[in-house]
């Protein structure tokens, strides 16, 4: 390899987002130090060989567990956005076991035959989502309104701002409306709202708010007795 | 931070909300100063945990309807006593495709 295409570990931890690399699991990297992101590869190496000999993967996925969280903190210096001190709070009208329950998701989930073709774009494909995430960023989120009991072979989901392989296998692992269901049956809630909510959370914060007051309306219509939120 | 701003939201509309989320976005919720919060030790992406985990997902699912029926005060966040199961054969949710 000569000098010219020598590669640094600084170039090399950033591939991972975004770039020749890209794996939205380990994006994180990006914003770390040098040493805190090798780190992250001793501790999963580390993990790794464990579990050749134990099978023991536990400590390897808590390895990649808290590198996330030590990934995502926030980095001495910088100023915190979107900071409240306020704390809003409406107590519960009636217990769980007699509420209707309401789901929106930041998942990017919607129904076949009601893509919200970001961009004007039929058909968009999840590999097109990541290449456009700088543009997803600075755009307003559309709402996709979805049938809380729609078919499994019509729900679809596309968000270019984390990895939705384990979403694709069991939607429930954000987008968890089975387990709402479930939760009717149990007799452990009253009902889930006829229509739940998901949009793709990458998006720009100012315009999102801007959405919130039709957004609001739209979510009064199922008159739910609270909501469930899950961000991804 | 896109949930933060619907849950605080819809709470100040009248209608109380609880949010699942993965640990690594706890400072998120303590800096929006979310009403209530269940922080679950699973990767991004899986805040309920893993494919086909219907055990956890159904704890996870608890904990939050727990969190509804107590919580006193806004900014009540609890960790989800769950832990992340992966490789579980058949999972039995919806498939999707895309």
């Amino acid at each position: 390899m000569t000098d010219a295409n020598r590669e640094s570990f600084e170039e090399f931890r950033k591939s991972f987002s975004y770039g020749t690399r890209n794996n939205l699991d380990f994006k994180f990297l990006k914003s770390m130090s040098d040493a805190d992101a090798a780190d992250v590869f001793e501790r999963i190496l580390a993990g790794l060989s464990t579990a050749y000999d134990t099978g023991d993967i536990d400590p390897l996925i808590r390895a990649a567990v808290e590198s996330q969280i030590a990934g995502y903190a926030p980095k001495p210096g910088t100023a915190p956005a979107h900071a409240y001190d306020d704390a809003p709070f409406s107590p519960t009208p009636k217990p769980a076991n007699g509420s209707v329950i309401g789901l929106v998701t930041s998942s990017g989930h919607f129904v076949d035959g009601n893509d919200p073709e970001p961009f004007g774009i039929p058909e968009m494909s999840q590999a097109e989502a990541v290449e456009r995430i700088d543009q997803f960023l600075v755009e307003a989120p559309v709402l996709s309104a979805i049938p809380s009991h729609v078919p499994s072979d019509k729900l679809r989901v596309r968000h270019g701002g984390y990895n939705i392989a384990s979403t694709l296998l069991d939607p429930n692992v954000c987008f968890p409306v089975d387990r709402l269901t479930d939760a009717v049956s149990d007799g452990r809630i009253a009902g889930v709202t006829d229509t739940v909510f998901s949009f793709p959370g990458a998006t720009a914060q100012g315009r999102l708010r801007r959405e919130l007051p039709a957004w609001l309306d739209r979510f009064s219509e199922e008159q739910a007795d609270a909501f469930l939120l899950v961000p991804v | 931070m896109s949930v933060g701003h619907v849950a605080r939201a819809i709470e100040e509309s009248g209608t109380p909300t609880v949010v699942v989320m993965v640990e690594a976005f706890g400072h998120v919720a303590e800096r929006m100063s979310l009403p209530r919060v269940v922080l679950t030790p699973h990767p991004m992406g899986r805040p309920f945990g893993a494919a086909g985990d219907i055990e956890t997902q159904r704890e996870v699912l608890d904990a939050a309807l727990d969190l509804l029926d107590r919580a006193t005060d806004g900014g009540t966040i609890i960790d989800a006593a769950t832990s992340f199961r992966p490789g579980v054969a058949e999972p039995r949710g919806r498939p999707t495709a895309h």
